[in-house]
């Protein structure tokens, strides 16, 4: 059966978000840069239970991420197989989803001495961001969650960009002026953080692009006249871009 | 504050309700929908979703589900990889974080704009 085929969903869903969706399911259950097939479909499921674990709803709630401790909610205790992440990766893939404004560097540093390289961690945040935003959009609209791909095999790739630089944020990124070559791709003449920020592994920099050109659109975001070519206007968009940051205590 | 001549409110971004949506067409209803879906209630997702249905349509409310969904990943993104602020957007966009109180965010320790 084909994914994001919302055959039975009454609802005017447009065929470029389900195309979107359908294409990112295929490169999920493919193997990555750093994480093999298997793991990166593992990662996508842990993003899923990140939601229901009651370990991080109290960690969350905790002044300090480090005042609890305990398990989160994944295999068994779900009635799920065993997952074939590692502890470290399982609690930053539920860091990612329930608590993401508290990640500091040190706690990247962290990882890297658990075996989760910079390079692993980016596309682990890739990975999780691009399904769990796709999730989302279906839980936001009442409709069960898209079952995950069965996993291909093969070896990741282990690309890394020849030009990186550590000027911002908690990983290496490709600098602004280093989107050339294999990384022409990545931007234009301008090169925000947000788009630099998994560019440690350039794949996952394209994977949320393309998800992320047909939920949202690009372009003069406080031109509030311009057409989106949308059931919502420009205005709309950024007021309900605006909530969910806020809510989320997102400061970018 | 005066957007692209367009007056709107920005206390709906803080969840506060405006006169006349705020200058937004539909802009109450869309942001307790925006706001269900990120505090993750179900109950409130699915009246929100009626609500904005019925005065905007359901196109809308999909357009609005996608917007949100981007968001649920975006604020992820900046959040996991600690970016700051671009330093081009810091002076245009000070007067919005000033009257949004973005800085008591713990993210913003990121851009060294934390209150």
């Amino acid at each position: 059966m084909t994914a994001f085929n919302y055959e039975s969903v009454t609802l005017p869903i447009r065929e470029d978000l389900k195309g979107a969706y359908r294409d990112f399911w295929n490169t999920l259950a493919k193997p990555g840069t750093w994480w093999s097939g298997a793991e990166r479909v593992a990662i996508a499921q842990e993003s899923r239970n990140a939601i229901i674990c009651d370990f991080c709803r109290r960690r969350k709630n905790a002044l300090s991420p480090y005042q609890v401790v305990g398990e989160h909610s994944t295999g068994s205790l779900l009635g799920l197989p065993a997952s074939c992440l590692s502890d470290a990766a399982i609690d930053a893939v539920h860091r990612v989803v329930t608590d993401q404004s508290r990640i500091t560097q040190s706690y990247i540093d962290g990882l890297d001495a658990e075996g989760i390289t910079n390079e692993k961690y980016v596309e682990l945040v890739g990975v999780v961001v691009t399904c769990f935003s796709i999730d989302e959009f279906n839980r936001a609209l009442g409709l069960p969650l898209e079952p995950l791909p069965l996993a291909q095999t093969g070896k990741p790739t282990g690309y890394r960009p020849p030009l990186l630089a550590r000027d911002v944020g908690f990983v290496p990124m490709v600098p602004p002026e280093g989107a050339v070559n294999k990384e022409s791709d990545l931007w234009g003449k301008v090169a925000p953080n947000v788009l630099r920020a998994l560019s440690l592994v350039p794949d996952e920099v394209r994977s949320w692009i393309k998800v992320a050109s047909v939920q949202y659109v690009m372009g003069d975001l406080l031109n509030f006249a311009a057409d989106t070519g949308r059931a919502i206007d420009r205005a709309q968009m950024e007021l309900v871009a605006g909530r969910v940051s806020a809510i989320n205590e997102c400061f970018y | 504050m005066k957007i692209s001549d367009r007056e709107v409110d920005l206390a709906l971004i803080n969840g506060m309700e405006s006169a006349d949506g705020g200058g937004v067409s539909f802009g109450n209803e869309l942001m307790h929908f925006s706001e269900a879906i990120a505090k993750r209630d179900e109950e409130s997702i699915t009246s929100s979703r009626e609500v904005l249905s019925e005065v905007a349509g359901a196109e809308a409310v999909v357009e609005a589900a996608a917007v949100a969904a981007n968001f649920q990943r975006m604020v992820r993104i900046a959040d996991s990889i600690g970016i700051p602020l671009d330093q081009s957007n810091v002076s245009f966009t000070a007067d919005i974080r000033g009257q949004l109180d973005l800085g008591r965010f713990h993210s913003a320790k990121n851009s060294g704009l934390d209150t």
